[in-house]
């Protein structure tokens, strides 16, 4: 083979400059900041949620860097506004992937969200955190670097269960939705959860969000004889007429379900403030007040929000405690196992009661959805105070 | 259970009827079918929540100025959707141009109104059970409007006129009425008429930005129910479909209801395709 004398030059070059890289990269490297990929949806129809993690996340990196970052690196979030939309979460996913390099991935925050990207950070082999409850999001097969710091949504289902069943001890049980996806599956995958538990389900239906008037369906499940209605669905409109109704029939039945029971939307939608009277919905155990009080760990991270100024007018404190979370934990991961996946993966997987203000995590290689079902709790809606409700009657504190 | 089934369904049906109205408004006036009419009756909702619970405008004034925006939007759908299509209706290319103009102006609200349904105000609060306003405000609005028309196009020139363009336009113009102003007008007539379908029945239905498809669907049902172009269908249609629509609730209930009423909906247009009130057509042979 010939050696031209242009390659022989070229060669040179390029032994010269691997040569000073190779000599200056561990300095650059123990400096240079740490990149998370962060999806979060900011803006569009279901941004509330992330506009509220989003308060926790920058406030917890800010904190973080403040206080000399990770082993002397700073924390760099790669921010990438999904707008709600699973088509720019998934091109996002590219861009954080492959051109940014990021050691790791929080989010996306929105279900659709995350079920469009999350094969595709796997296929990237980048590891991941997520904050949102779809099951099918974690399986250590097909997305062995995907973890979740959130219950699922069969924890929040049964969590709603458990409060009905054995908290309440009430047995005739109607279970509604609307005709969405989300209503529709979880009526199908609670019911089955509801009689494993010995409740008598007397009426179950998915009823079109759109119609005015739920008298009908009220009149059915009354005569059929429901001690408790579980509606399934995160239409504030839709479950507004529920309470409305309800309180029109002068009918004393408690209401037990998922989140939106509880929100502001909601409760604008009622005709009277007291229609919110005996409604539970899902929350999480250290994010209640119990006796008034939140668990000191709990009350110590309000005190900073209130000190950071943080809004809770428009928000939810497990929200925002739930992005705090996402970064502290990638965090510690960081300091503790390292920064590249197989390293990070590692650590991950032996994780064991890290206390987190919104819940306690444990993974195991075998389990990587890490919330405890026993901090999945009910509050009562009506008692809400700087972003959080108390805990529902009836729990052993 | 009958108290319900027809204060409710009297009311619903009365927002189908009126949005049954607009889309013939916009008919008669352009041979357009127009489904711009079920965003009319979202922004009468959504506009009069804005106005006057969270701008605190005099619900009066507030009233007048949703009507004013339903006519800026029915001349500004006629300017930029029907108008560039009307020389090739054949085509129906106004389906696309209506229905894009209106899918637009209902992601707009989504973005600044918001995807939640949220409250509209009592602005009549005389009692409850059938004198709560939700039952009886789209029935006198509906009542009002029947009305109001009927004199219209009986008793004055201008609704002549407008007659005249539904009847023939080419015969219209070739006596000299000003089609293309007319037409405008009727745009306009139909905006206000929308938007007070939306507002009259917002305290039932909320102002939802999602309200647009139902009321484009269910307000299209009285129109072809009771004819194209016949707005005394329109109320006879709507207010049936509101009432079949509250029983079918009652009755079986669920999403089976609204099935019941697509069947229905069908069965009547296979055995009178023109429409109850319709007159058929005639056809050369």
């Amino acid at each position: 083979m010939r050696i031209r004398r242009r390659q022989v030059l070229s060669g040179s070059a390029a032994g010269a400059v691997s040569l000073a890289s190779g000599l200056a990269a561990p300095a650059i490297a123990a400096n240079e900041p740490i990149k998370i990929g962060y999806l979060p949806a900011l803006t569009g129809p279901s941004s509330s949620t992330g506009v509220g993690i989003n308060r926790g996340v920058q406030l917890a990196v800010e904190d973080i860097n403040n206080a000399g970052g990770v082993n002397g690196r700073k924390l760099e979030l790669i921010v990438r506004d999904t707008q709600s939309d699973p088509t720019k979460a998934v091109n996002a996913v590219s861009e954080l992937t492959q051109r940014q390099k990021v050691s790791m991935i929080f989010g996306p925050v929105n279900s659709g969200e995350a079920l469009a990207a999350t094969p595709l950070i796997a296929r990237d082999k980048v590891p991941m955190l997520h904050p949102c409850w779809v099951d099918e999001l974690i399986d250590v097969k097909k997305y062995p670097m995907a973890f979740r710091q959130a219950p699922t949504n069969s924890q929040i289902g049964g969590g709603a269960n458990h409060y009905v069943v054995d908290v309440l001890k009430l047995k005739k049980v109607a279970v509604i939705s609307d005709t969405t996806g989300y209503g529709t599956a979880s009526v199908n995958t609670y019911v089955p959860m509801l009689k494993a538990k010995g409740a008598d389900v007397v009426y179950t239906n998915h009823i079109d969000a759109a119609n005015p008037d739920l008298k009908p369906e009220m009149l059915r499940m009354q005569s059929a004889g429901a001690q408790v209605i579980m509606p399934w669905s995160v239409n504030a409109g839709f479950l507004s007429r529920i309470l409305n109704t309800r309180g029109a029939m002068n009918w004393d039945v408690p209401v037990v379900g998922q989140t939106t029971l509880g929100s502001g939307q909601t409760k604008a939608l009622l005709e009277k403030p007291e229609y919110w009277n005996k409604v539970y919905s899902n929350n999480f155990r250290k994010c209640c007040y119990v006796d008034g009080k939140l668990p000191p760990l709990t009350a110590e991270y309000v005190e900073r929000l209130k000190k950071a100024k943080i809004e809770f007018a428009d928000t939810l404190l497990w929200w925002v405690a739930l992005g705090w979370d996402g970064v502290r934990l990638m965090a510690d991961v960081f300091k503790n196992g390292g920064t590249k996946a197989e390293e990070i993966v590692g650590y991950m997987n032996k994780v064991k009661d890290w206390p987190g203000v919104y819940g306690t995590v444990t993974w195991t290689p075998q389990q990587h959805n890490g919330f405890p079902d026993s901090e999945v709790v009910m509050c009562e809606v009506n008692s809400l105070k700087d972003g959080a409700f108390n805990l529902a009657p009836g729990y052993a504190s | 259970m009958l108290q319900s089934i027809v204060s409710y369904g009297l009311a619903v049906g009365a927002v189908y009827a009126l949005i049954g109205i607009t889309y013939n408004v916009m008919y008669s006036a352009s041979r357009v079918f127009s489904f711009t009419a079920g965003m009319l009756g979202m922004l009468g909702g959504v506009l009069g929540a804005l106005f006057i619970q969270k701008m605190g405008i005099n619900a009066v004034l507030g009233f007048v100025m949703v009507l004013a925006c339903g006519a800026v939007l029915g001349i500004v759908t006629e300017l930029l959707t029907v108008r560039p299509v009307l020389k090739s209706i054949e085509q129906h290319l106004y389906v696309l141009s209506t229905l894009a103009f209106a899918l637009m102006i209902q992601q707009v609200t989504a973005i600044e109104w918001g995807t939640e349904a949220q409250p509209f105000p009592v602005l009549l609060p005389i009692g409850e059970g059938w004198l709560d306003q939700k039952f009886w405000l789209p029935l006198l609005a509906c009542a009002v409007t029947i009305g109001g028309l009927e004199f219209l196009y009986r008793y004055t020139l201008i609704g002549r006129a407008f007659l005249a363009i539904a009847e023939d336009n080419y015969a219209a113009r070739a006596l000299g009425l000003p089609e293309t102003w007319l037409r405008i007008a009727s745009f306009a007539l139909a905006g206000m008429i929308g938007t007070l379908a939306g507002f009259t029945g917002a305290q039932m239905l909320l102002a939802f930005f999602g309200n647009q498809s139902i009321l484009n669907f269910y307000g299209f049902v009285p129109v072809a129910l009771g004819g194209m172009g016949s707005n005394r269908g329109a109320v006879i249609g709507g207010l049936a479909l509101g009432l079949f629509q509250q029983a079918a609730n009652f009755l079986v209930g669920g999403i089976f209801a609204a099935v019941a009423v697509f069947a229905v909906f069908i069965v009547v247009l296979l055995l009178r395709p023109e429409g109850i009130a319709g007159a058929s057509t005639a056809r050369r042979v």
